[in-house]
């Protein structure tokens, strides 16, 4: 099966996505047996973002992998295995709220395909970057 | 807006208004020309101190780090002049400022004269006839002060790492290496001097937020003046978008001791701009402070002030300008500073009001109070959009969201001290 970064960079919808991960040097990570589940947003989501805010975190890949590292759990969460659970802890540290009341909303973001098996974990596609706090 | 009051009942909030305006996309400071006016003017006048004030925070930080007597710290060495600044100039990161990227030219000239004649520095210093930088400290040690007790961001917690310990004790030892007595101290007391490396941390922090911030409102200042602004929202608007394009700007601490880079804190950690400095600069110098030693008495046994530090409620946004208003009060050393560089417009404006020029400190005082309420107007707008939901979003579930962070944002100006009642209102200066 393929990798969660084998699946990414196979898929037109997350060329920036694609383009931060190797630029904050986590493929290597992404890769590893994990396992990981990934809430990933699409090139949409980068682009509602205001201008400057990639530009600035591509100069500074600490802060932009911190940013990404916020969007990967530890642990392979299906949908349903995400029934009962309020928040999860990111690898950055913060907690990521998950809401499946209504539909299936991670933070401000609403996932809008979930459920996508890779090798090496999960990915659930959102609308939105997600920030912390 | 029609649509939005079609999907939400009212607010029943105190602020109703105020929040209906906030889910429009406004600010909390009304839209009119004259506000547009008097917070652009003083942004401008709020900048070129701020270019002095960034320069010698990260000079002290940097350079003077733990001299015993820094009689000097606030002599700022031509290679803190020429210091390009990350956000303006041609060399920019990210240009911002369309202007220069060294210090601003009006800051030169007051500093070559003062409010007298041309003299050596050591004479504008000891007559203060100079940019208060006592100002700049005061807002340091507020944010060092809450720090501790605001739980935001990383950084405060990182201070008390054991690798945040070695890196200082690395740098520590590297700066005594010649001074058997500084360093016979340092043995005997090391927990003391490891609290001021803490300190001088935080003057790193807050020169790296203001060095943004500078640009941001020299730009400003060049758009109004090109008939570039509309109003308020726009105003506030262009604060919002400079907060995301900057967020994710590194904040670090690096000390140069005999042209050696020691890394206190590393830019590797991941701090940023946004968590690391600019929501606790907010939390700490906006909202909390702490009372000031002036005219104004404060009576702990009356709970004017309060017992726990979350609940101080001193800054800009809760102040009477009028009895602050003495010499020497860290708020008053601001506006002392920001005289020097009004606009002329702003000038004009305050000599057809109250005194003239006799409490244009006072007047110019309340204009920074509504300047400070929409930029942190902008932070809330900012914080909404990062966290929460977009204004114009379909569905009712995130508007009630929305709804609910600026109803508790605005629950914290329903105590008496705060001013958000009266920059409602034109009359109030």
């Amino acid at each position: 099966m393929p990798t969660i970064v084998d699946i990414a960079v196979s898929n037109d919808n997350f060329k920036t996505l694609v383009a931060a991960v190797s630029a904050a040097n986590l493929v290597d990570a992404l890769k590893s047996p994990g396992p990981f589940t990934v809430f990933a947003p699409t090139d949409e989501a980068f682009a509602k973002l205001p201008t400057g805010t990639i530009t600035t975190l591509l100069q500074n890949i600490p802060q932009l992998a911190r940013i990404l590292t916020f969007h990967v759990v530890s642990g392979r969460y299906k949908k349903e295995d995400l029934t009962n659970i309020n928040s999860l802890i990111s690898l950055e540290g913060s907690p990521i709220n998950i809401d499946l009341s209504d539909g299936f909303e991670v933070k401000n973001a609403t996932v809008i395909m979930a459920d996508i098996e890779a090798d090496n974990g999960i990915i659930h596609v959102i609308d939105n970057v997600i920030l912390m706090g | 807006m029609t649509q939005l009051l079609t999907k939400l009942p009212p607010s029943t909030h105190e602020f109703a208004d105020i929040i209906h305006r906030l889910e429009a996309g406004g600010s909390m400071l009304p839209d009119t020309p004259e506000n547009l006016m008097q917070i652009i003017g003083i942004y401008k006048a709020y900048a070129v101190p701020m270019d002095f004030y960034w320069r010698d925070l990260l000079y002290i930080a940097e350079r003077v780090f733990l001299e015993p007597l820094p009689f000097f710290k606030y002599f700022l060495p031509q290679e803190y002049l020429d210091l390009q600044n990350h956000y303006a100039g041609d060399n920019a990161d990210l240009r911002i400022w369309r202007g220069t990227g060294s210090t601003h030219p009006e800051l030169l000239e007051f500093m070559k004269k003062g409010e007298t004649f041309s003299a050596p520095k050591l004479f504008h210093h000891l007559f203060h006839d100079r940019i208060n930088m006592e100002f700049a400290e005061a807002c340091m040690s507020a944010m060092y002060w809450h720090g501790r007790d605001m739980g935001m961001g990383k950084f405060d917690a990182y201070l008390d790492s054991d690798e945040y310990k070695t890196n200082a004790d690395r740098a520590i030892r590297a700066y005594f290496k010649e001074n058997p007595v500084m360093l016979g101290l340092y043995k005997a007391f090391p927990e003391m001097f490891l609290e001021q490396v803490r300190q001088l941390s935080y003057y790193s922090n807050l020169g790296l937020f203001w060095e943004v911030m500078a640009p941001v409102f020299f730009e400003m200042s060049d758009i109004y003046d090109e008939g570039g602004f509309k109003g308020v929202p726009d105003a506030m608007n262009f604060l919002v978008n400079g907060i995301f394009a900057i967020a994710g700007r590194p904040i670090y601490h690096h000390v140069y001791i005999d042209g050696e880079c020691y890394e206190i804190i590393p830019k590797s950690k991941g701090f940023t701009w946004l968590y690391e400095a600019a929501l606790p600069y907010v939390e700490a110098v906006f909202y909390r402070t702490s009372p000031f030693r002036g005219t104004k008495s404060y009576n702990a046994q009356a709970k004017q002030v309060p017992e726990e530090q979350k609940d101080f409620h001193f800054g800009i946004l809760y102040a009477d300008v009028f009895p602050v208003g003495t010499a020497g009060i860290p708020p008053t050393l601001l506006m002392d500073d920001m005289l020097h560089f009004l606009p002329p417009y702003l000038i004009e404006y305050y000599q057809k009001h109250c005194r003239g020029e006799d409490d244009i400190l006072i007047q110019l005082g309340i204009t920074f109070q509504r300047s400070m309420y929409n930029v942190t107007s902008a932070v809330i707008q900012a914080l909404r959009t990062a966290l929460l939901y977009p204004l114009d979003d379909q569905n009712p579930k995130h508007l009630l969201k929305n709804r609910q962070f600026f109803e508790q944002q605005m629950d914290r100006f329903k105590r008496p001290e705060a001013r958000l009642r009266d920059i409602q209102k034109p009359e109030y200066r």
